[in-house]
């Protein structure tokens, strides 16, 4: 039903000059990738390489609201593929009840690295994402064109 | 302590965002309705277009990254009291969000462009503090667009 998922790294995409996030579940068998903008890609890229910039990013401030009244990402979970739009919740523990709140992707991903929460994707997403097209499409990248971010 | 700490406060409203002719940044313009002095706080292009988004209230598809900080502050009941832009040092300004959770009050750093971004989305004022109105404060937006070299105003207030 539901897979976990690793951030296994980042690349550009230069046909549509955005980039994307590639996650691949724990045996590698399954590969989703997720596009997402250039300020979104910085902000996880900073999170992958552990970069401290010198003054707090946006994620760093969401990170900072929960940290100061004691909530906790629990999980962000890829819930859904609509339209070529993905869909994801942010799964947060604040005084011992649960709350799950819609965002985009690349925000509980950024997220969920600052927060060492883990990241799951549902398998109906994987599924759907999988066509001809996309993995044609990614066989013709070159290994180069992945980031440096080995899982 | 609270109390002598706001006196020496201005209050703020967004003014609009311009695009700096010479940078690939954006100017945040900050004026104080009372007196027509202006505050200019250059913020990153994604910062400046969160802005705009939120001054135009501007619907989009999916949630931005500061609708999903307001929509979890909701969720979790806290409230913002208010921003205060608190600092400048080498060019570089500071912010604090104030937050309201069960009637105490907490304070989280963070960057002018994202503590009005917030702000804006969550309809609570913005201040800035004397010692940065002094040092960067400006008299009148028209002389300072000027000086800057564009009339190029993409965002009223």
């Amino acid at each position: 039903m539901i897979a976990q998922m690793k951030v296994h790294g980042l690349m550009f995409d230069p046909y549509n000059n955005t980039f994307i996030v590639i996650l691949r579940d724990e045996e590698q068998s399954e590969m989703l990738p997720i596009w997402v903008g250039k300020p979104e890609a910085s902000s996880i890229s900073f999170a992958l390489e552990e970069v401290t910039t010198p003054r707090p990013m946006t994620h760093d401030l969401m990170k900072a609201v929960l940290d100061v009244v004691g909530a906790k990402v629990i999980s962000v979970v890829i819930s859904d593929l609509k339209d070529n739009t993905y869909y994801a919740k942010v799964h947060l523990m604040y005084e011992d009840s649960e709350y799950s709140i819609d965002a985009r992707p690349s925000d509980a991903i950024a997220l969920a690295l600052r927060t060492k929460a883990p990241i799951f994707a549902n398998e109906e997403v994987i599924r759907k994402q999988a066509s001809d097209e996309l993995d044609q499409w990614l066989e013709n990248l070159k290994p180069e064109d992945f980031g440096k971010y080995e899982a | 302590m609270e109390q002598s700490g706001l006196k020496e406060l201005t209050k703020l409203t967004v003014h609009g965002v311009v695009a700096d002719p010479n940078t690939e940044t954006q100017i945040v313009i900050l004026r104080d309705e009372q007196t027509a002095q202006i505050l200019p706080i250059w913020v990153g292009a994604a910062e400046g277009n969160a802005i705009k988004l939120a001054m135009d209230d501007a619907p989009t598809p999916r949630p931005m990254s500061h609708d999903l900080l307001r929509s979890m502050m909701e969720h979790l009941n806290l409230t913002v009291s208010r921003v205060v832009v608190t600092d400048v040092k080498n060019n570089t300004y500071f912010a604090s969000v104030h937050l309201l959770s069960q009637g105490t009050e907490r304070t989280v750093d963070a960057r002018p462009s994202d503590a009005i971004a917030l702000a804006l989305r969550s309809n609570s004022p913005i201040f800035v503090t004397a010692n940065v109105l002094q040092q960067r404060g400006g008299n009148s937006l028209e002389t300072w667009l000027e000086k800057l070299g564009t009339k190029n105003t993409s965002a009223g207030g």
